[in-house]
């Protein structure tokens, strides 16, 4: 896959809102949709082999596990099942492939209600 | 030369320092040493691994292409590396030492013979490096950890002298169900994956299956298993350093494949905070095997002390390798990996689990869009830079 050399410039959807615009967001949503987890999920910003996604905000069955997620996130950059991808949960770390999303967002929402994903492939080694 | 005058009084490189005197256990693929006491054997065993570098003036890959690959070739090379020590522990054992000089098995002169820089070599640069064009890297562009997993796994299937499983575990999740029908594909599974039961059931099977497997080999076909990871975004994670360490202790460990920020190298182990590796950024000039099939091969051994970085250095884009050469072998790396896991305090690497979980879901998108009724909903929806949530539903 040749590297997506423009790499998109937009700021993280945390920096792009307030605390309080985004938490009044979170609380509109989830009284609305009670049973579905609010989720951002942004590139990493030094990606250069996944496609962007259309969408960073996400509304997600809370009974949904990660597996489900990863594969309909997977197909939508039209992935093959070999190439690498990996979601980073609050930029640290990788979250379990069976936990569901309710699980996940038990342990891992943010303050403002929340929950963030980080997506990347991996790195490549040469020297120049 | 006899081995026992291969010892760091008689070697003395300036530019790598010694190896340190700690009374830290030093772990090396599975093994520990005592730093104290065990110097020499610690060397020894080091310099046993196989050790590729890049090379110069080989045959252009694919007719025209380049004669070296310093520069572009270094995850190709830790690629071979853990291969190579998953072939010596298939074909020789994790005990075998290499004596310099001294003629080898003729195991030996096979397994390296796979791995000469030639086009028809099994996992020679060239291959490597024209494999990768199927998984959309050109011959010269650089590799990932996971990029040279998928092309050894390909080219495994072409080794009928090993006939190795080499199985790459996706998506930071081992299941154990994948591998035991890649490693007793003789066996049948039909309807298992939906039986949660399915695999203590198939120990049962295996008897059975006995008579018919042993007129085409083994029971099991060796398993070399590659798990490519993400630890981290720009570092890696702190709570992952505790299980990193754990896996060079485990029997089954191959080391890891990965890098400092654009140099790959190959780990093979840690001392207290230090990972041990083996480099491949020395450019040597390839190696015409003699008449006789010999590969002059002290050019494929690292005579000097082992590199060491700090554990925090490490790019977090790695894969981990483990060989199981029975199945009680993999029995015994997935009990010990259960075990890891209850930790306190780290996290696990990778998940391990039976079956495969379902993947497949159909999801109802619905996009919110402006033409959509409910005009309350709309002003919820939309803020003020115009970005919707996506829904999706069960």
């Amino acid at each position: 896959m040749p590297p997506y050399d423009k790499p998109q410039m937009q700021k993280p959807f945390k920096l792009r809102k307030s605390f309080a615009t985004r938490k009044l967001e979170v609380d509109g949503i989830r009284s609305k949709f009670p049973n579905k987890i609010p989720v951002i999920i942004e590139s990493y910003q030094r990606e250069r082999y996944l496609p962007p996604l259309d969408k960073t905000k996400f509304l997600v069955p809370q009974e949904l596990t990660m597996t489900q997620f990863v594969t309909i996130i997977r197909n939508r950059m039209a992935l093959l099942p070999t190439q690498a991808f990996y979601l980073l949960i609050n930029n640290t770390g990788l979250s379990s492939m069976s936990l569901t999303m309710a699980q996940m967002y038990r342990d891992h929402q943010d303050d403002d209600g929340f929950l963030y994903m980080t997506y990347a492939s991996q790195e490549m080694f040469g020297s120049s | 030369m006899d081995a026992a005058t291969l010892t760091y009084d008689t070697l003395r490189f300036g530019e790598f320092e010694d190896f340190p005197e700690t009374s830290e256990p030093v772990w090396i693929l599975g093994k520990e040493f005592n730093a104290l006491t065990e110097r020499d054997d610690i060397l020894s065993d080091i310099t046993s691994r196989l050790w590729f570098t890049y090379r110069k003036n080989f045959q252009p890959i694919g007719g025209t292409g380049p004669t070296s690959d310093t520069g572009w070739g270094c995850m190709l090379r830790c690629g071979q590396m853990i291969l190579g020590q998953a072939l010596v522990c298939r074909h020789l054992g994790r005990d075998w030492r290499w004596d310099r000089g001294q003629r080898q098995r003729d195991a030996y002169a096979s397994l390296l013979n796979a791995f000469i820089d030639k086009k028809d070599s099994c996992y020679s640069i060239h291959q490597i490096a024209q494999m990768g064009v199927g998984e959309g890297k050109s011959i010269g562009q650089w590799y990932g950890p996971n990029t040279v997993a998928q092309v050894l796994k390909k080219l495994a299937m072409f080794d009928t002298w090993s006939r190795q499983v080499v199985h790459v575990a996706m998506d930071n999740t081992v299941v154990i169900e994948d591998i035991k029908r890649l490693c007793m594909p003789w066996l049948d599974y039909g309807g298992a994956c939906a039986d949660p039961g399915g695999a203590s059931a198939l120990n049962g099977c295996l008897e059975g299956a006995g008579a018919m497997a042993e007129e085409e080999g083994p029971l099991w076909r060796p398993l070399v298993l590659l798990i490519p990871l993400r630890l981290g975004l720009t570092d890696i994670n702190e709570a992952y350093i505790e299980t990193l360490k754990q896996c060079f202790m485990l029997p089954q460990s191959l080391g890891v494949i990965g890098g400092k920020p654009n140099s790959a190298h190959y780990f093979i182990g840690y001392v207290g905070e230090e990972l041990i590796y083996l480099d491949p950024h020395t450019t040597q000039p390839a190696v015409e095997p003699s008449d006789d099939g010999q590969v002059p091969d002290d050019t494929y051994h690292c005579q000097h002390p082992p590199c060491r970085m700090h554990i925090c250095e490490l790019d977090p884009s790695i894969a981990a390798g483990f060989f199981c050469k029975t199945e009680d072998e993999f029995d015994d790396w997935c009990m010990r990996i259960r075990r890891m896991s209850c930790n306190r305090g780290s996290l696990p690497m990778f998940e391990l689990v039976e079956t495969q979980p379902p993947h497949m879901v159909s999801v109802d998108v619905l996009n919110l869009t402006p033409d959509f009724s409910d005009s309350d909903r709309l002003e919820r929806f939309f803020d003020s830079e115009d970005e919707e949530f996506e829904i999706l539903s069960l």
